[in-house]
């Protein structure tokens, strides 16, 4: 019998403890052009935390959406405590006690939070209507006893993302689980409520309940795993007690080789040409007063905490919102208020954070999706030429490496880090001078995040202006030439990468 | 609203009462039925009798029956613009049957069953096939229109039955007051607007409009929800066309010409958003009493019909804007 966190005791040993709570053997998946998965194995015992680690386009999210009955498997046999099982839709996945916390929110923004957790199976009372009394009441229950501070009564779409991530976690404790798989689960929480997490993933496994971990957070899996599965590339590399494992070996894994710099500064000292200056930069929301200046060829980090105005700061400077108060000047021109097309005209162009919505059109092809900002060039009597289009596409792809089939492919079919990529290759075909590059490695893995690192390095080095906005201090640390820190909408701090330390950045950053 | 919300309401903090009041839909669009009838009532001669109210209520029944299926579909994602020719169709099977049988009952059962057929194939082609739903309902609307005219050409085929219980439902009232039809329209709304907020299926409706991949991922049956959802769309648009067969005392193949626009009209008014997963059933009942007491009280001033489409149209069209101003602010961007 599986087991849930809201009634069982602290100890309800209700599953069957000998067998193994799931086994996946010989699991191929094979998408148009790809093989996802190639004969891989994965076994869960009840009562451990598996972590299941790999870069970007391993196999891992593939492997528990067929866990999860979101995609069909092409061959390999699924077991659920010895008993084979036919698991055809999500439907079939939940009712064998098997709940997936999904990397992308999965919640109705229209409901309440409370609706929300109760959505995979809503109590009912006499006749089969809805009680809507216990799912308040449970699920403040539930709240109150995973110790996450989220108002059931909210509408779920009006809550910052970090607490419809905690959502997404007490849904899948509400119901009786046999496993729980948790896909990135702490990417947008604070180390509290990491540590909230990590007590309750202890709970769990004391019900008996199997736990996956994914995460790129080597730290998180060395934390709480008792086993780790490595993929690559669709294969099964290893499974081992985490005790065997250490940071290097777990990388060795994960990507094929090892990364002995993850930092490598390739490029010279910084100009002295003042390519950005803001200056007495305000907004409605957020900023105060915010003044810097940003030289060609060098890369300025700003760090702070959620909510210190690091991305409203990125959007303001490159006209993306408006601001009521100060001046922008790129290259000694000053941008208009809201005006994005000066901006890009300018020379400055934003990497944005959510590359999902505001950077890339997933169904267009890379080609388009790079030339986008200068389609102006491309053009002879008002139509694109699309032979001299590709062509300076084609350039970027090698330049940069991207890694597609070709030029037409989808760019939703690419991985996070090739899509980076075509993003970068958008803004430099323009002729950029600064570019503004908003947390670029937010759930991305270590192998891809050592390509964006040097990608980073190498646009400073061809001269560009490049403001990084990072909540990863160690990013900082590695690429900053200088660092500022934001605390509530202000510049507390500025400081050379050589005087800069994790204590006198985080004390700026608290204010 | 339900007690489930306004118990949240009660317990959240912030604006004012009634600015919070004013942020539910169904309290503005209550509000503006007020002020239409409280400006007729001033204006138009013979406004608010009683006699005219309730006339009013009765013209609406239709677009209220039909409505709830047209904002039914609209919540779970989808649209149907066939009920205006299912309205005309069915009145053939209806009155066919009854005028061979002399029973009721078959020609409802006969209209039903029509309806039913109807419903699942709009469904199946737009669930199971992945066609548009706005292109399949705009085929059916033709289909059906085109059929009826080919089977009555110009002539109309008149009830030649004349049963009591039939002819009832075109002027009986309750106890002399209400008419029937708007008994009926009644009845369904609440039972439907009760099985949207309040039983598991309902809210299935509207987490399948509101995000079908996350509705798939909490294990619905996404293909059968949205299947139904056509079904019941056909089966209230079939009752409207009871309704209105009784009225004509005829099947003919101009009948309900326009009336899936009238009805869409409403329903956006109403608050129900097309994109899915938003909106009421109370929202589109609000929408289809606003615009018929607008359009019975400019008539009461001597308007001509003209200026009614004309003025009815604007009203559309600056609601939605202004609803789609409110959700912006409120989504902060």
């Amino acid at each position: 019998m599986p087991a849930d966190i809201l009634h069982a005791g602290e100890s309800a040993g209700t599953i069957d403890q000998t067998m193994p709570a799931l086994e996946m053997r010989g699991i191929d998946k094979r998408f148009p052009g790809v093989v996802a998965l190639d004969n891989v194995d994965l076994t869960l015992q009840p009562g451990k935390v598996h972590a299941l680690m790999g870069e970007n386009g391993a196999g891992k999210s593939t492997l528990i959406k067929i866990m999860a009955g979101v995609y069909g498997k092409d061959a390999g046999i699924i077991r659920i405590q010895g008993r084979e099982v036919d698991i055809k839709s999500p439907r079939d996945s939940l009712k064998e006690g098997i709940k997936v916390v999904f990397q992308e929110i999965a919640l109705i923004s229209e409901f309440t939070v409370a609706e929300n957790i109760f959505l995979e199976g809503y109590p009912t009372g006499k006749g089969g209507s809805i009680d809507w009394k216990k799912i308040r009441n449970d699920s403040a229950a539930l709240f109150k006893r995973i110790g996450f501070n989220v108002d059931p009564a909210a509408r779920t779409g009006s809550l910052p993302v970090s607490q419809q991530q905690m959502v997404e976690i007490a849904r899948a404790l509400a119901h009786e689980a046999r496993v729980v798989v948790m896909d990135e689960p702490t990417s947008s929480l604070t180390p509290n409520e990491v540590s909230l997490l990590f007590t309750v993933i202890r709970r769990l496994t004391g019900l008996g309940i199997a736990v996956v971990y994914v995460s790129h957070k080597l730290d998180e899996v060395f934390e709480i795993a008792d086993t780790v599965t490595v993929l690559r590339d669709g294969r099964h590399i290893s499974t081992k007690p985490v005790g065997e494992h250490t940071n290097d070996t777990l990388i060795q894994d994960m990507t094929g080789r090892r990364i002995d710099n993850l930092f490598p500064r390739q490029r010279g000292p910084a100009g002295t040409k003042v390519a950005l200056s803001v200056e007495g930069l305000s907004t409605a929301k957020k900023l105060k007063d915010v003044s810097f200046e940003a030289r060609a060829g060098e890369v300025l980090g700003f760090f702070g905490l959620m909510g210190a105005g690091r991305t409203e700061l990125a959007k303001a400077i490159v006209g993306y919102d408006p601001i009521t108060r100060g001046t922008i000047t790129i290259d000694g021109h000053r941008l208009a208020p809201h005006d994005t097309r000066t901006g890009v005209g300018l020379g400055i162009g934003l990497l944005t954070e959510d590359r999902k919505t505001e950077g890339l059109m997933g169904e267009l092809p890379v080609y388009q999706n790079a030339s986008l900002a200068s389609l102006g060039s491309f053009a002879r009597l008002g139509f694109v030429d699309k032979a001299k289009e590709r062509k300076a596409v084609q350039e970027y792809v090698d330049r940069f490496r991207i890694k597609t089939p070709g030029l037409g492919q989808k760019i939703k079919n690419l991985s996070g880090g090739n899509q980076q990529k075509v993003l970068i290759s958008r803004w430099l075909m323009r002729g950029l001078k600064v570019i503004v590059v908003d947390e670029p490695t937010r759930g991305i893995d270590v192998g891809a995040k050592s390509e964006i690192f040097a990608l980073i390095d190498r646009l400073a080095g061809e001269g560009l202006a490049v403001v990084l906005m990072s909540s990863e201090m160690p990013e900082l640390l590695g690429l900053a030439d200088r660092i500022a820190v934001m605390c509530e909408g202000r510049l507390t701090a500025t400081m050379s990468r050589d005087e800069a330390t994790q204590e006198k950045i985080l004390n700026a950053a608290i204010g | 609203m339900t007690n489930a919300s306004t118990a949240i309401d009660a317990a959240a903090t912030g604006p004012s009462f009634v600015a919070r009041l004013l942020r539910h839909q169904e309290m503005a669009l209550l509000l503006c039925l007020v002020l239409v009838i409280a400006f007729f009532s001033f204006t138009a001669e013979n406004f608010f009798s009683v006699r005219n109210m309730t006339n009013v209520l009765g013209q609406a029944s239709l677009a209220l029956t039909a409505g709830i299926g047209c904002a039914i579909v609209f919540i779970s994602g989808e649209v149907d613009i066939s009920i205006g020719s299912l309205l005309a169709t069915i009145a053939l099977p209806l009155i066919i049957i009854m005028n061979e049988t002399g029973s009721l009952a078959l020609g409802v059962s006969g209209a039903l069953l029509f309806g039913l057929i109807v419903g699942c194939i709009n469904g199946y082609l737009t669930a199971y096939v992945g066609i548009n739903s706005l292109i399949v309902t705009l085929g059916m609307m033709f289909v059906l229109r085109g059929g009826v005219y080919l089977y009555t050409g110009q002539r109309a085929i008149p009830d030649d039955a004349m049963l009591d219980s039939f002819i009832l439902l075109s002027d009986g009232r309750l106890f002399n007051v209400i008419p029937y039809s708007a008994v009926i329209a009644l009845i369904l709304l609440f039972a439907f607007a009760y099985m949207m907020r309040h039983r598991p299926f309902g809210r299935q409706i509207y987490a399948v409009g509101g995000n079908q991949e996350v509705a798939r991922l909490a294990g619905y049956d996404v293909r059968r929800v949205k299947f139904i959802c056509f079904i019941i769309s056909a089966l209230l648009a079939t009752v409207a066309g009871i309704i209105l067969a009784a009225r004509v005392g005829s099947a003919q193949h101009t009948a309900g010409l326009n009336f899936e626009f009238q009805v869409v009209a409403a329903t956006v008014l109403g608050g129900v958003s097309l994109a899915g997963g938003i909106g009421s059933l109370w929202g589109m009942a609000l929408g289809v009493l606003i615009l018929q007491f607008l359009s019975n009280g400019l008539r009461g001033l001597g308007l001509p019909t003209e200026w009614q489409l004309v003025i009815t149209g604007m009203i559309i069209i600056a609601a939605v804007a202004f609803d789609e101003a409110k959700r912006r602010r409120a989504n902060g961007g």
